[in-house]
C-alpha cells in the first residue's frame, strides 16, 4: 500500500504552466525527496497528489488506482504542513482527533491511537497543552503526531523542519528518518535543504522550472550528475565548472581539488577557514571563478597563486546542451 | 525646477516662521515643567472639548436629574431629590408597563430590549452570513463588499427617509406588491409590520460596518487550517462549527458588544421612518428621552434627564465589558 504514480502532470494557474508534464513513479514505503529551487513548484507537486489542488493534465495514480478526480479526504494521504496547520483552539489531544472523528471511529480505538502516538513521539505530557504553548519543535512533533494516527497510506511532508532552528532540525531530521524505517510508510517530503535531502532521502527528485530534472539515489545524484543544473544544484559548495575551448565544459567538486604543481593556476580571492577545512575562492586567468576545499587551516593571502590539481576521475563533463556526457 | 522650488518656499516659508515662533513658548514650558508639563499641554486641546461637551454636560445632567419643574436654568430649578428617579422606577410588575407609574417609560423600556434582542440577533446573523458569502473566492469580490458597506456611509435621518418612501403606503414597496397582483400592505402603521421595519431597516443600514469586522476576522484564519481540515475530510457544516465559529468568536463578540450599545440608543433612523408609530409600538427610549424633555406639552427636562441617566447606567456596563473584551483579545 502506498505506491504513487504521476502520469503526465501538468499544472497551469492561469497562462503560467507551473508543472510541465511531470512523470514518476514512487514505490511502496520509499521516502522521497522533492528539491529544487524556490518556485520551482514542490509545493504544487505536493498539493496536486494530495487532492488539495486539480491538475490542468495528466493522471494520479496510488496503488494502481487513478485517484486524479477522488477527493483529498479519500486519498488515505496525511499531509504535515511547512505551518503545522495546527487548530489553535484545540488542544494537543484534541487536534490529534480531529480527523478521526470525522469517520465515527469508536472512542477507545481514538483514544488507543493518540496513545500509540504519542508515545512514539514522546509527547504524551503535552497533549492537554494548546498548540500556542508548545515550542516550535513540539509543534512539529504534534503535527506528524496529527499525520500518524490516521494511518495514511503514504505522508506529504511541506518542509516540515524549515522553521526550526539548525540544531534542533539536525534532531527532527534523525528522528524523521528513524520513523520512516519503524512505520515503513511511503513518504514524499519537500524541501530546498540539501542536507536533508542527501540525509534522508531514498531517492531524489530535483526539479526545476516545474520539470524534473534527475530523479535517483542521493549518491549517483552527487555522483553522476545528468545535467548541469543538477551538478550544480546537489553538493555544498558548488561544482566548479571549467569551459573547454570546444563548448563542452568541465565540471569538478571543490572537496576533489588538491594544492600540487603543475595543475590549474588560479589567484586566490579570499579564504573561509571552516576549522577542519578552508574554503578558498578563487579564479582562473580566463575569470572564471574557482572554489576548493582544502583539508587543515590554510592562510593563503589576497592575490597569492595557487596551483589546484584533481584526479581525472572525479571530472564530470557536460556538453554545450547541459547534458552528461 | 527652480520655479518649482521657489513655490515650495512660499508655502513654506510662513510654516517655518510659524515653527520658530511656537518653538519659544514651547521650550520656555518644557524648561518649566518638563517631559510630564508637554504631554499635559498636548493633550489639552482635547481634554478641554471632552470636557466641554461630554463631561460637563455629564454632571448637569445629573444635577438636572434631582430637579424639578420647566426652568431652563439650574438655579432657578426646585430641588425635587431622588422622585424622578421612584417615578421612573416604581412598578407594580416590571414585565407589565401598565402597573408602572410612568408607564410610557417602560413601554420605551420594553420596546427598546426587543428591539435590542431582535436587532442585535438578526444583524449578527445577517453579518455573519454575508461575510462568510464575501469571504469566498466571488466574482466582483470589491463590488459586493461596497455595496453592503454604501448604506453605513448614509446619514441615520437619510436612511429613514429612503425607507419610508419606500413603506409608507403608496411607497414602492406596495407599489410592487399591487403589480404582482398582491394585497398592499401597512407597513409604517401596522404594529407589528412598523416594529419589524424599524429592525429590518436599522440592519440594513448598519450591518456593512459589521460585516467588514467579521470579515477581517475570516481573513485572518489561516488558510492550511481549512485545508488541514479539507485532508481530514471534514463536513462543512464541522469545518464551520469547529474551526471557523471558535476563531471567529473574538470578532464576534466584538460585533454583538459594540451593536448591542448602539442598539440601545436607537433614535433617528427609527424616529424618521415610524415616528415611534403606530401608537407607541416603536417608540424607544432615546425618543422618550427627547419627547419628555423637549417635545411635550407637559415638558419634564428633570425626568429626561433621570431616565437618559438610567441609560446611561446599562451603556457604561456594555462599555465595561467591550473594553474587557478588546483587552482580553489584544493580551492574546
Ligand atoms: N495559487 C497560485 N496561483 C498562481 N501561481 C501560483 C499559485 N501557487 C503557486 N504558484 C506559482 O507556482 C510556482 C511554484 O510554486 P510552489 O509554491 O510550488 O514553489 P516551491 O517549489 O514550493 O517554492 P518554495 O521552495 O519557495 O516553497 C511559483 O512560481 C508560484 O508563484
Ligand atoms: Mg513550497
Amino acid at each position: 500500500m502506498g505506491a504513487i504514480t504521476l502520469e503526465n502532470i501538468v499544472k497551469s494557474f492561469g497562462a503560467v504552466e507551473v508543472i510541465r508534464d511531470v512523470s514518476l513513479d514512487i514505490p511502496e514505503g520509499e521516502l522521497v525527496v522533492f528539491v529544487g529551487p524556490s518556485g520551482c513548484g514542490k509545493s504544487t507537486l505536493l498539493r496536486l497528489i494530495s487532492g488539495l489542488d486539480q491538475p490542468t493534465s495528466g493522471h494520479i495514480l496510488i496503488d494502481g488506482k487513478d485517484v486524479t478526480r477522488v477527493s483529498a479526504a479519500d486519498r488515505g494521504l496525511a499531509m504535515v504542513f511547512q505551518s503545522y496547520a495546527l487548530y489553535p483552539h484545540m488542544s494537543v489531544r484534541q487536534n490529534m482527533a480531529f480527523g478521526l472523528e470525522n469517520t465515527r471511529m469508536p472512542k477507545a480505538e481514538i483514544a488507543s491511537r493518540i496513545e500509540e502516538a504519542a508515545r512514539m513521539l514522546e509527547i504524551g505530557p503535552l497533549l492537554d497543552r494548546r498548540p500556542g504553548q508548545l515550542s516550535g519543535g513540539q509543534r512539529q512533533r504534534v503535527a506528524i503526531g496529527r499525520a500518524i494516527v490516521r494511518e495514511p497510506t503514504a505522508f506529504l511532508l511541506d518542509e516540515p523542519l524549515s522553521n526550526l532552528d539548525a540544531e534542533l532540525r539536525g534532531t527532527m531530521r534523525a528522528e524523521l528518518a528513524a520513523l520512516h524505517g519503524r512505520l515503513g510508510k511511503t513518504m514524499i517530503y519537500v524541501t530546498h535543504d540539501q542536507i536533508e535531502a542527501m540525509t534522508m532521502a531514498d531517492r531524489i527528485v530535483v526539479l526545476r522550472a516545474g520539470v524534473v530534472e534527475q530523479v535517483d539515489t542521493p549518491l549517483n545524484l552527487f555522483n553522476k550528475p545528468a545535467n548541469r543544473f543538477v551538478a550544480g544544484f546537489i553538493g555544498a559548495p558548488r561544482m566548479n565548472f571549467i569551459e573547454a575551448e570546444d563548448g563542452r565544459v568541465m565540471g569538478v567538486r571543490p572537496q576533489h581539488l588538491r594544492l600540487a604543481d603543475g595543475g590549474l593556476a588560479v589567484t586566490v580571492d579570499m579564504a573561509e577557514n571552516l576549522g577542519a577545512e578552508t574554503l578558498i575562492h578563487a579564479r582562473t586567468d580566463k575569470d572564471q571563478p574557482i572554489l576548493a576545499l582544502l583539508p587543515g587551516q590554510l592562510t593563503p593571502t589576497r592575490g597569492e597563486n595557487l596551483s589546484l590539481v584533481h584526479d581525472p576521475a572525479d571530472e564530470h563533463w557536460f556538453g554545450a546542451d547541459g547534458l552528461r556526457l | 525646477m527652480r520655479p518649482a522650488t521657489s513655490a515650495g518656499a512660499v508655502v513654506t516659508a510662513p510654516l517655518r516662521w510659524l515653527a520658530r515662533a511656537t518653538d519659544v513658548p514651547l521650550s520656555a514650558w518644557q524648561r518649566l515643567t518638563g517631559q510630564r508639563g508637554m504631554i499635559a499641554l498636548f493633550l489639552l486641546p482635547n481634554m478641554a472639548i471632552f470636557g466641554i461637551f461630554v463631561l460637563v454636560p455629564l454632571v448637569i445632567n445629573l444635577l438636572y436629574s434631582t430637579t424639578g419643574g420647566t426652568e431652563f436654568f439650574l438655579s432657578d430649578r426646585p430641588q425635587v431629590g431622588a422622585d424622578h428617579y421612584a417615578r421612573l422606577l416604581d412598578c407594580g410588575n416590571y414585565l407589565d408597563p401598565n402597573s408602572c407609574r410612568d408607564d410610557m417609560f417602560w413601554i420605551a423600556v420594553s420596546n427598546t430590549a426587543r428591539f435590542v434582542f431582535f436587532q442585535v440577533a438578526v444583524m449578527t446573523l445577517a453579518a455573519l452570513i454575508t461575510a462568510l458569502i464575501l469571504n469566498r473566492a466571488l466574482p466582483g469580490k470589491g463590488f459586493w463588499r461596497a455595496v453592503f458597506f454604501f448604506p453605513v456611509l448614509l446619514s441615520p435621518v437619510v436612511v429613514g427617509l429612503i425607507w419610508k418612501w419606500i413603506l409608507q403606503r403608496q411607497g414602492l414597496a406596495n407599489l410592487f406588491m399591487v403589480e404582482l397582483g398582491l394585497e398592499p400592505v401597512n407597513w409604517l402603521t401596522d404594529r407589528l409590520w412598523a416594529f419589524v421595519a424599524a429592525v429590518g431597516v436599522s440592519v440594513w443600514a448598519h450591518m456593512g460596518f459589521y460585516t467588514l469586522i467579521l470579515l477581517a476576522g475570516l481573513q485572518a484564519i489561516p488558510r492550511d487550517l481549512y485545508e488541514a481540515a479539507e485532508m481530514d475530510g471534514t463536513r462543512p457544516f464541522r469545518v464551520f462549527w469547529r474551526i471557523t465559529l471558535p476563531l471567529l468568536m473574538p470578532n464576534l463578540l466584538v460585533v454583538i458588544v459594540l451593536s448591542l450599545i448602539r442598539a440601545v440608543q436607537i433614535f433617528d433612523e427609527a424616529y424618521v421612518l415610524t415616528g415611534g408609530g403606530p401608537g407607541t409600538s416603536t417608540m424607544f427610549m432615546t425618543q422618550y428621552i427627547y419627547e419628555v424633555g423637549f417635545a411635550n406639552l407637559l415638558r419634564n427636562p428633570g425626568l429626561a434627564a433621570a431616565a437618559s441617566i438610567l441609560m446611561a447606567c446599562v451603556l457604561i456596563v456594555l462599555t465595561l465589558l467591550q473594553l474587557y473584551l478588546s483587552r482580553r483579545s489584544g493580551a492574546k
